[in-house]
């Protein structure tokens, strides 16, 4: 346990430092509407990085983090000089065209470079849970000064068009060019939105929605990394699922928190949800009787976590046969497993296999394997057969559910009685407006 | 035109019977061009997927035959995406070398393209390692279909391509058969002197960790043992408990290095060097992947020198 600790603490640790700067911008580029820049600046930098390594500096040198960042301030110029434009072509539109070019003229100039795509590679794809003091130490300071810094110009210059958009989308490029390299770009996209979407859902001033998002952020981040551990999945990919997740239960508590809206909320999602599951069932019991021999996605989820239905339409006899062969399948594949084990520790344990034995075991590997297809084909076409014979039988339950499930009674909406106070923080401004309004 | 004591004349013009400096120089061009053109023309074109494939294919074809590859070298031979310029050169080539076992798939819409082209399956007569029949399942570590493709890192396994190579260039140039079967026996007899000092160079290598199931010919070959894998599919991240589990079993095995390739991540490696005292090995898996591995056997000596103890 005191190992799991230890190996989770610094990418809990960075997870804080990331979620930290990473929620601010990330309310900044929810107000400017430019929701997919830090991907565009991510790979203006490999590009630049890549530049760098064509022309002869070392990967990981001074040379090449100059270069990125010089490629990270030309491409900020080059945002900040295009938002005129905005009215009529969306920023969004620019940054996709940033994207894509940078990324297409990376792949051009790692053609000319060995192990180039390495390095581009580097640059884009972090590994939280890899990541090291000698990383933290000077990120920490980085975005901390970048933070700072970020906030004391920007109300300095605030309203001198150019060179205020220019500042964020440098400041911005430092952090990006940086954090993509730590976490990697998806997670680096998650920790940029959805806290600060989070914290914009439920505050309407900045300061609020920089504290709900940093303790959502981190929140989420700490379960993220258990869920992680616990279930053995991709520590990014796990986090980036959290974060989904997260955003969805804040978008559920944003909707129960509407004034006089928590029992219509209630009673719509249970129509819909009570349509949407008669209109599967319904759609379950009509694809059964035309085709029972395909795919049944119901059915066999269904099958999946109560294994038992399959006794309602199997007859014992099918059940048998079903039964026998998987028992076969499963003696093939353990002794399909005996076989690579075996082979592989022969590798370098006792006397080595020569290349006769070799290739009997590929060729009894490879045997077994089609024997296991056979039994699962044998499980299948037991099964479908049964589906079959009983379509009209298994269609007409399907539609009953259906029906029962259209028949429930609904739930009321509870309206709150008048004069009733709204929830904290949801009052409707003195001046009329809505918050969506201002 | 009349050759005899008179200089030649290459036109009919009355006043060219001298030789000018120009003439004298249009005259040793041509010359040049048959002694260096027309054998480049009579040479067999074969094209290679990958650096070492074309490094076997010169060591059998030699001087008659052009070889070439497609993939870069250095590039990571699974992710390549070809080149408008590589179906010219399939197409202008008599036969296509692949390392097959589903290593090189995207040469399949290639081939479509090419009709005519023979191709030569080096994979063909190679006891394959991590076999799997019917394509690859949920369970599958390694996303291979019919084994584990890389089969060349065990010299030994050079007999068997550089067989397949010699068959195919004797059955499409009969009349230099024999002289591939002696560049053959050269190279296998080159490689044989090399075989027992590599052998002993990897003796008490240790227990090892890789980033990606890439060894289990390398493996075999030299008695390695690899315990563990960083990868365990294919640009999946690891987990944290399956990164705790490898901590555990490098303390546990005393793993003496972490071994990884030029393309592949230098993270993770290193976090898990760090922590267990084992050193990180950098790898070539094919010709080209650093720059002392220049044809085969300079690559198999790099290998056994950046893993020997």
């Amino acid at each position: 346990m005191i190992d799991i600790l230890a190996l989770l603490a610094l990418p809990a640790l960075a997870c804080v430092a990331l979620v930290g700067i990473h929620a601010y911008f990330g309310l900044h580029v929810l107000r400017r509407n430019v929701i997919f820049v830090d991907l565009a600046l991510a790979q203006v930098a490999a590009l630049g990085a890549t530049a760098a390594f064509l022309l002869g500096h070392a990967p990981q040198g001074l040379a090449a983090h100059v270069y990125a960042l010089a490629f990270t301030l030309v491409a900020a110029a080059l945002l900040a000089s295009t938002r005129a434009w905005s009215a009529r072509v969306p920023q969004e539109a620019q940054i996709g065209v940033i994207y894509v070019v940078a990324a297409a003229a990376a792949l051009l100039l790692v053609d000319r470079a060995p192990q180039g795509a390495e390095h581009i590679r580097q640059i884009l794809t972090g590994n939280i849970l890899t990541v090291g003091w000698e990383e933290l130490r000077w990120a920490i300071p980085l975005y901390a000064a970048v933070g700072l810094g970020y906030r004391f110009l920007a109300r300095r210059l605030d309203g001198r068009g150019w060179l205020s958009e220019f500042l964020f989308y440098a400041a911005f490029g430092v952090v990006v060019t940086s954090s993509v390299g730590l976490a990697g770009v998806l997670l680096v996209f998650a920790f940029l939105i959805i806290p600060a979407a989070i914290g914009v859902l439920h505050a309407d001033e900045f300061p609020r929605q920089l504290a709900i998002a940093w303790v959502a952020g981190v929140a989420t981040a700490l379960v993220g990394l258990g869920v992680s551990y616990a279930g053995d999945f991709s520590t990014g990919a796990t986090l980036v699922c959290t974060y989904g997740a997260a955003l969805a239960v804040a978008g559920v508590a944003y909707g129960l928190r509407l004034p006089h809206s928590s029992g219509a909320t209630f009673e719509i999602a249970g129509r819909l949800g009570r349509w949407v599951g008669a209109a599967v069932l319904a759609a379950s019991a009509i694809w059964i009787v035309v085709s029972p021999r395909t795919d049944q996605p119901v059915l066999d989820l269904l099958e999946r976590v109560f294994p038992a239905i399959r006794s309602a339409y199997m007859d014992d006899k099918a059940l048998d046969i079903a039964a026998d062969a998987e028992r076969h399948r499963e003696r093939y594949g353990e002794e399909a497993r005996k076989l690579r084990a075996l082979e592989a520790e022969r590798r370098w344990k006792g006397e080595p296999l020569d290349e006769i034995e070799v290739r009997k075991i590929g060729s009894f590997l490879k045997s077994y394997n089609e024997m296991m297809k056979g039994e699962e084909f044998v499980v299948r076409e037991v099964r479908d057969r049964a589906r079959e014979a009983r379509r009209w039988w298994i269609g007409a339950v399907f539609t009953l559910f259906a029906a029962s499930v259209l028949a429930s009674p609904s739930i009321r909406s509870r309206r709150p009685k008048a004069g009733s106070p709204t929830p904290a923080g949801m009052a409707r401004p003195a001046d009329g407006r809505s918050i969506a309004d201002r | 035109m009349q050759i005899g004591s008179r200089p030649i004349a290459l036109s009919g013009d009355r006043d060219d019977r001298r030789v000018t400096p120009a003439k004298a120089g249009a005259q040793c061009l041509a010359l040049l061009a048959c002694a260096f053109i027309l054998p480049a023309i009579a040479q067999l074109k074969i094209v290679a997927t990958t650096a070492e494939m074309h490094s076997l294919a010169s060591a059998v074809g030699g001087e008659a035959i052009a070889v070439s590859h497609l993939i870069p070298a250095g590039e990571d031979a699974e992710s390549f995406q070809p080149r408008p310029q590589d179906l010219a050169r399939i197409r202008a080539a008599r036969a296509v070398l692949r390392v097959g076992v589903d290593y090189d798939l995207w040469l399949e819409r290639l081939l479509r393209q090419a009709p005519g082209v023979v191709v030569i399956d080096a994979s063909t007569d190679v006891a394959l390692l991590d076999v799997r029949a019917g394509g690859v399942g949920p369970g599958d570590g390694h996303a291979h279909g019919r084994g584990n493709p890389h089969y060349w890192l065990d010299p030994a396994n050079a007999e068997a391509i550089t067989g397949t190579i010699l068959e195919a260039l004797a059955a499409l140039d009969p009349p230099n058969a024999r002289r591939y079967e002696a560049n053959r026996l050269a190279f296998l007899a080159r490689l044989d002197a090399k075989m027992a000092q590599w052998s002993s160079a990897l003796r008490g290598a240790g227990a090892l960790i890789a980033y990606h199931d890439t060894w289990p010919y390398f493996a075999r070959r030299f008695r390695l043992r690899f315990v563990g894998f960083i990868e365990t599919r294919p640009g999946i991240a690891p987990s944290a408990a399956h990164l705790a589990d490898l901590l555990r079993i490098a303390k546990e095995e005393k793993v003496r290095a972490i071994v990884r390739e030029p393309h592949q991540p230098p993270r993770d490696a290193a976090f898990l060097a760090e922590r267990t005292g084992a050193r990180v090995a950098v790898l070539a898996s094919g010709v080209g992947a650093v720059r002392e591995a220049v044809d085969y056997i300079s690559l198999i000596d790099y290998n056994v020198r950046a893993l020997a103890p």
